[in-house]
């Protein structure tokens, strides 16, 4: 029986206590003692994620969680720092600084813009980031052609931000109809963090 | 004065006229995350949300700020302000001035004064049977904050709740002005039953809410399953423990998040029933955040809150 002493700590201290011993010690028994009620009750909630049987006790004005493992097969992996699934994944971020596609021939540009839209979910989940600024705003009111497919994307998590300065320059802060209205620095750190930026 | 300290709300008012009220309010804490302009972005999103939830519109603010200038450069000093200017700009309210003193531990917030018509006062009061309940943004900052402070939350979790907790309620204030409200509050520090509980009590009615449709970050509920709950939590519960009636069955992990204290969340908006789903098709079109209905007030069981 490994014995923790996490009183004094406040939360999540005496979890990551606990969480260290088990998983560093490979301890599969653990008698750990905290001085609150909430710790308490969070240390059982992490030992029983990681497939332990726990019992409460009190001791003095302390609180005790003892917990056994039972070796079940229903252990959860504990958070990790960096998701794993995503870390081969790539950043992509696209800026939109226009609602229509190259020069010459508006109607076709327009035309273009909602097919590049569209074929945008072709990148999957390296698509990170889908910023809109200066006439690229248009593309997030009402009556956009492309609104929809927006929603749609915005509903799988992707982070759609719009620039707020544009919006307010064409008087459309009402009429955004998706996305996150930003600002210059927060697009800069995008453009820093992603692994690619994609300008249009 | 039409609000004052005899009964706890989000903000003072103050009639000056007829038609116009003056509104105050002021909220300062410590750092939740680690970068500094975002930081400054939720602690503004933070003080502002008082105004939105008595139904005025922020007009001027001033900075607070406590700063250990001699353990910290001065250049995150000024990133957090540059956050809470951006957010201020956003919000449409002019910085006025502000107050620093040097302080062991950083802290960030501000006063704001906002305006409202004396009649379009927003408080806590005005349950009825029958109305409905309206959440404008999803539950479980407290939970992910603690992870994070625990460095096991993911980054882009982390990216995700600082977007959230940086989202004005500004939108959902807008689109809730358009219709006839009984009463409003912002969820912050007591968890969604503790503010939800000043509502209910001395009102002589009840409320049933269906846990399933009440939103919470999925990150939240894994995490409070790995016993990452804020100590907060368990002090709200402690509280309110004895106005909450749980029908068997629904997950104890649930009504702990339902406890868990928010950072800058989001509207709860008590609205009669003919006008409840108007009002969420309009938030779901305007509002960038999550918005449910989560519930309705009964006559019986008085003054508890049901959960289902």
């Amino acid at each position: 029986m490994k014995e923790i002493d996490a009183r004094g700590l406040s939360c999540p201290a005496p979890v990551l206590q606990t969480k260290a011993v088990v998983e560093q010690e490979k301890a599969d028994a653990v008698r750990v003692v905290v001085d609150t009620a909430a710790s308490q009750q969070n240390v059982k909630r992490f030992l029983e994620s990681q497939g332990f049987e726990t019992a409460l006790e009190k001791q003095g004005g302390d609180y005790v969680v003892v917990g056994n493992c039972t070796a079940s097969p229903q252990k959860k992996e504990p958070p990790k720092p960096q998701s794993e699934g995503n870390i081969d994944l790539k950043k992509i971020m696209v800026m939109c600084a226009t609602d229509r596609i190259g020069f010459g021939d508006d109607e076709l540009g327009l035309k273009l813009m909602v097919n590049f839209i569209r074929t945008l979910k072709e990148m999957g989940p390296e698509l990170w980031r889908l910023v809109f600024v200066n006439n690229g705003v248009k593309l997030t009111i009402d009556g956009s052609e492309v609104l929809a497919d927006l929603k749609g994307f915005e509903e799988t998590g992707l982070c759609i931000l719009v620039c707020g300065t544009c919006l307010d320059h064409f008087n459309l802060l009402e009429r955004k109809q998706v996305g996150e209205t930003t600002n210059m620095l927060d697009i800069v750190t995008a453009m820093q963090l992603a692994d690619k930026v994609i300008s249009i | 004065m039409i609000v004052g300290l005899e009964r706890a709300d989000d903000a003072g008012v103050y009639r000056i006229s007829e038609d116009l009220a003056l509104i105050q309010t002021v909220d300062f804490f410590t750092p939740i995350v680690d970068d500094p302009y975002w930081f400054g972005q939720i602690a503004a999103a933070n003080a502002l949300s008082d105004i939105y939830a008595m139904g005025g519109e922020p007009k001027t603010a001033m900075n607070l700020v406590g700063f250990p200038i001699k353990q910290m450069d001065l250049s995150i000093l000024r990133q957090i302000l540059a956050g809470g200017l951006d957010k201020m700009k956003e919000a449409g309210v002019a910085l006025v001035g502000g107050h620093s003193i040097e302080d062991g531990e950083l802290k960030y917030g501000l006063s704001v004064t906002g305006f409202v018509h004396p009649k379009r006062v927003l408080t806590k009061r005005g349950m009825k049977p029958g109305d409905r309940l309206v959440l404008t943004k999803p539950l479980g900052t407290g939970v992910i904050n603690t992870a994070l402070k625990g460095g096991l939350a993911s980054a882009d979790v982390i990216d995700k709740v600082i977007r959230l907790m940086a989202t004005l309620n500004r939108d959902a204030a807008t689109v809730m002005a358009r219709f006839p409200i009984h009463a409003c509050t912002d969820v912050t520090g007591f968890g969604l039953l503790g503010h939800l509980a000043e509502m209910v009590v001395g009102t002589g009615y009840g409320v049933v809410l269906r846990t399933a449709d009440i939103p919470i970050l999925p990150e939240a509920i894994e995490y409070a399953g790995y016993g990452l709950l804020p100590a907060g939590a368990f002090k709200n519960r402690e509280f309110r423990t004895a106005l909450v009636e749980c029908t068997p069955g629904i997950d104890p992990l649930i009504q702990d998040l339902l406890f868990d204290p928010q950072t800058s969340g989001g509207l709860l908006i008590c609205i009669g029933e003919e006008n409840a789903d108007r009002l969420l098709e309009g938030l779901v079109k305007k509002n960038a955040t999550e918005s449910k209905i989560i519930g309705e007030v009964v006559a019986e069981p008085k003054e508890k809150i049901v959960l289902k």
